[in-house]
């Protein structure tokens, strides 16, 4: 009984432990009630409409297409409409959508004659080109659009022979594993070094070594510097290795140069580092920096794109994702290494972890300036 | 660098306050070059806040103190000074030697001038045998021994020692001493921090600080006469007694 009496009062008398065992379950299983719905929303799509109509013998003409198109659930896919099938898929190329979707010229003319003479040679095609690299979204396009396809049919009570072709603009034979593989190779670094930096400077501060080695010439920026390299260099060789592993044994497919995603992990971990030693300096007692962990891991987890798309994350909690360094360099590592997008086309995520890398910075050695009124 | 005539420390109304507690309070301190001056007093006395003002690794609320002649706060003595934190101050994932080499080359040792001194305190603090053993591996007063001599490796002029000799053994202790006064000798000051009262006579002049305050300092052989007792434990006690009344004199 004194022993638990002792807990209790341990726990009781430190009130952040208090807040952790209480908030931090309920603000992660509200986290995971949101971001984990797994139903992709707003993919931009592209429609190229190029169908020509078939005109019935009773003079009137219609357009399947049109039908199809207003029957496609708009809450998953965004619609924009183009005339010309290349610069959309330049677009998305670009990565400025996942997918275009083109209804040929021929379209309702070979569905209804198909209906009718099984024996005609044609059939109605929607020709879907995407971004096959997330397999969620382009799973979530095919069935929106099929979905869309077979209202139309029974709404129109005939049973046209439609044929969804799918010829992927990125991602050919892409499976979940490749899709996975960045954006763990990014989480991993991000969880790792954030951790081990908060750990080890926790017991930095606790054994009087950070005080002692400011009481040399060494100064708090020489100080973050120090930390930033070691953990920079980890980042890369903890990705090189995990690379290796997925490529040698799940042989998953590297489109892009390997090194772009080396710098933006490199980035990362810079972040990271930079992050722990802030953390750190909120923590006297290394228990007291495990209660950080959930607030460390689960944004990270949930919000940056690493098991889901972000498109499978809800409009309103995706400004967030944002907020989260990793999200820039998964999204980085998979343009990289599923797209085989280069420096032109990756340097806004590029750009964005750097800004990242010196805010966080700046706050780490600010923090241990500051640490010099206080403790 | 110190002009002729002027103190290796010299503190006017140094103040630390925490809130609105005063940690170290209006103090007065002048500390000559080549003296070991003990700082005696109780937990929570201040010395160790006293300490880390005069390291610059802890900005005071008000007062001034100059050190080997700089006003501090100012990182640009750092190189002349040696600072031993009451804490381990070892890197515990780091080899007796490796943690030796780290503040060596923080201060730029050469390699030559590096291995000379390791082996030089190696031998001193008496870890030679484990000069490749892990640091956590060793017991609390062998860390204590490996962390003195991080301090010493850039052969500091002026040496702050919080509390150095807690859990050395008394035959080391008295090695530990001699030492000090051969670098007294040299021209180091010394300002240390201690609980073991007979220890405190060795020292030039001794400080006892009580609530952030200096309440009474002199060479031990004086402070003993004052107060008329034959320990210094006693005097103390005096001292502080003295000060208690004082202050409830002052407030009534």
């Amino acid at each position: 009984m004194a022993v638990s009496r002792r807990v209790f009062r341990d726990v009781a008398n430190d009130k952040r432990s208090l807040a952790m065992l209480f908030l931090a379950p309920i603000f992660a299983m509200c986290v995971f009630g949101v971001a984990f719905s797994g139903d992709v929303e707003g993919v931009n799509v592209i429609i190229v409409n190029q169908d020509q109509g078939f005109t019935l013998p009773a003079g009137n003409t219609t357009f399947l297409s049109e039908k199809i198109v207003s029957n496609i659930d708009t809450k998953v896919l965004n619609i924009q409409n183009m005339d010309n099938a290349d610069e959309a898929r330049q677009k998305v190329a670009d990565g400025q959508a996942s997918a275009v979707i083109i209804f040929p010229e021929n379209f309702t003319q070979n569905a209804i004659i198909k209906t009718q003479n099984s024996s005609y040679p044609d059939s109605g095609q929607i020709i879907i080109q995407g971004d096959d690299s997330i397999t969620n979204v382009r799973n979530a396009i095919l069935k929106t659009v099929n979905q869309a396809l077979s209202d139309t049919m029974a709404a129109e009570g005939v049973n046209p022979a439609l044929k969804v072709t799918s010829e992927p603009i990125y991602g050919q034979d892409a499976e979940f594993i490749d899709f996975f593989v960045p954006g763990i190779l990014a989480f991993v670094v991000y969880l790792l070094t954030t951790i081990l930096t908060l750990i080890t400077f926790v017991g930095e501060r606790a054994n009087g070594t950070l005080e002692r080695v400011l009481a040399t010439p060494v100064t708090e920026g020489e100080v973050v510097t120090g930390y930033a390299i070691t953990f920079g260099t980890l980042g890369i060789i903890q990705v090189a290795l995990l690379l290796a592993i997925a490529i040698l044994v799940f042989n998953i497919v590297v489109v892009g140069n390997v090194l772009l995603a080396f710098l933006a992990v490199a980035i990362l971990a810079v972040t990271c580092q930079a992050l722990g030693i802030l953390l750190s300096s909120l923590a006297k007692r290394p228990e007291q920096a495990i209660q950080f962990f959930p607030f460390v891991i689960l944004p990270a987890f949930l919000l940056s794109g690493v098991f889901w798309p972000l498109q499978a994350i809800p409009d309103w909690l995706r400004p967030l994702s944002y907020l989260v360094p990793p999200t820039y360099a998964v999204e980085a590592c998979r343009a990289v290494m599923l797209k085989g997008w280069g420096l032109e086309k990756i340097w806004p995520d590029l750009v964005a972890l750097v800004l990242f890398a010196v805010l966080f910075l700046g706050l780490a050695v600010w923090s241990l300036k500051r640490g010099k009124n206080e403790f | 660098m110190i002009r002729e005539g002027e103190y290796t420390i010299e503190t006017t109304g140094l103040t630390k306050k925490y809130g609105n507690f005063p940690a170290v309070n209006n103090m007065n301190l002048k500390v000559r070059k080549g003296e070991i001056y003990g700082l005696l007093g109780p937990n929570g006395a201040g010395k160790t806040t006293l300490i880390k003002m005069l390291c610059s690794i802890l900005t005071p609320s008000s007062g001034n103190a100059r050190v080997i002649g700089v006003k501090i706060p100012d990182s640009n003595i750092a190189a002349q000074i040696g600072y031993m934190p009451q804490e381990t101050g070892v890197y515990l994932g780091l080899t007796v030697k490796q943690n030796l080499n780290f503040y060596g080359r923080i201060f730029n040792l050469e390699k030559t001038e590096m291995e000379k001194r390791e082996n030089e305190l190696l031998q001193f603090v008496d870890l030679l045998p484990w000069k490749d053993e892990m640091a956590e591996n060793l017991s609390g007063g062998m860390k204590h021994r490996l962390s003195l001599a991080c301090t010493l490796i850039h052969q500091p002029q002026l040496l702050f020692l919080d509390e150095p000799t807690v859990g050395v053994d008394p035959e080391l202790r008295v090695s530990f001493w001699n030492y000090f006064n051969q670098l007294r000798e040299n021209g180091v000051t010394i300002l240390m921090t201690t609980h073991y009262m007979d220890e405190a006579r060795h020292c030039d002049r001794i400080g006892f600080m009580q609530r952030g305050n200096l309440i009474a300092e002199n060479t031990p052989l004086k402070l003993l006469k004052k107060s008329g007792t034959d320990s210094l434990e006693d005097a103390f006690l005096m001292f502080s007694q003295h000060d208690e009344n004082h202050q409830k004199e002052v407030i009534s």
